[in-house]
């Protein structure tokens, strides 16, 4: 079940959910809350003539992080804004730290809002689920599908958050479930 | 809706962690986590959730001779979301019957 307005402003009182800066009541629709652009984003530095980059996620020592500090350079967003250009992923983040405490049973699926989508703009790349005990800065995966740059500024409402209640408490969050009982051991012997 | 209440979160169990790089925002971070096997795992958090060089966890899922199966709050650099660890790398209220 989707969370209304009213129970997402139930669960950030009871701090099952946490927004920082909290959202204004104009951030709200009645089964989500918006959240804004942070200045910051990262661009994919422009390849150079005759070099030819792969992304090869599976190989062995492949590490996204540093492979992306490699390949992209972090920038602000300055106040007046910046032209998105088409046809080009940018990592974003939320302005906002989202905490979705561990034993809240929630969950969250950061989504884009239409009016921005009908320009083109995407903000996840088919990832959009946060899970339980998330917290920070939600990442964007920012992607202008249309022909026109479009103009981002920070601060902008770009996403939004739709709330769900799971069923039942993930194990996690769940104090003292196997009490007094042993687990199956694990298929691959854990320890050296 | 879930029900939680201050005593219960401040329960919740976390693991050691050590900071191994910068994340791509200022307020992320990379760590690393030891695991049983071995191999470290790596995941990017968020520079707050940070506590005594710790981030929380919430309670293991398994446990299975010394060692604890736990599900990290963000998936792993190499995409893990759960990992076994040694039962010391865990701190926080022991639970009664995993000792």
């Amino acid at each position: 079940m989707i969370l209304t307005d009213r129970e997402i402003q139930i669960a950030i009182e009871r701090e099952l959910i946490k927004i920082d800066p909290r959202p204004t009541e104009k951030a709200f629709s009645s089964t989500s809350v918006d959240l804004t652009l942070d200045p910051n984003i990262t661009r994919f530095k422009p390849p150079r003539g005759g070099v030819e980059t792969v992304l090869d996620p599976n190989h062995v020592d492949f590490s996204p992080e540093n492979s992306l500090a490699d390949l992209t350079e972090l920038f602000e967003i300055p106040s007046e804004g910046w032209p998105l250009p088409s046809k080009t992923l940018f990592l974003g983040w939320t302005r906002e730290y989202v905490d979705l405490k561990t034993d809240a049973r929630l969950a969250a699926r950061v989504e884009g809002k239409s009016s921005l989508a009908r320009l083109g703009l995407g903000i996840h790349v088919t990832a959009p689920t946060i899970h339980s005990g998330f917290n920070g800065r939600i990442r964007l995966e920012l992607v202008n599908h249309g022909n026109l740059p479009i103009k981002l500024r920070p601060g902008m409402r770009i996403c939004q958050l739709i709330f769900e209640v799971t069923l039942g408490t993930p194990e996690r969050g769940y104090k003292g479930q196997f009490s007094g009982q042993s687990a199956p051991p694990p298929k691959s012997k854990p320890g050296p | 809706m879930g029900a939680t209440n201050e005593e219960q979160a401040e329960a919740l169990m976390r693991v050691k962690v050590e900071e191994v790089g910068k994340g791509l925002h200022p307020s992320e971070v990379v760590v690393q986590i030891q695991t049983a096997e071995g191999d470290p795992e790596r995941l990017v958090v968020d520079r707050r959730s940070i506590v005594d060089g710790t981030i929380e966890v919430g309670y293991p899922i398994r446990k299975n001779n010394g060692y604890y199966l736990i599900e990290l709050p963000r998936e792993t650099i190499g995409g893990s979301w759960r990992i076994w660890v040694l039962k010391d790398a865990v701190v926080g209220e022991p639970l009664e019957g995993v000792a």
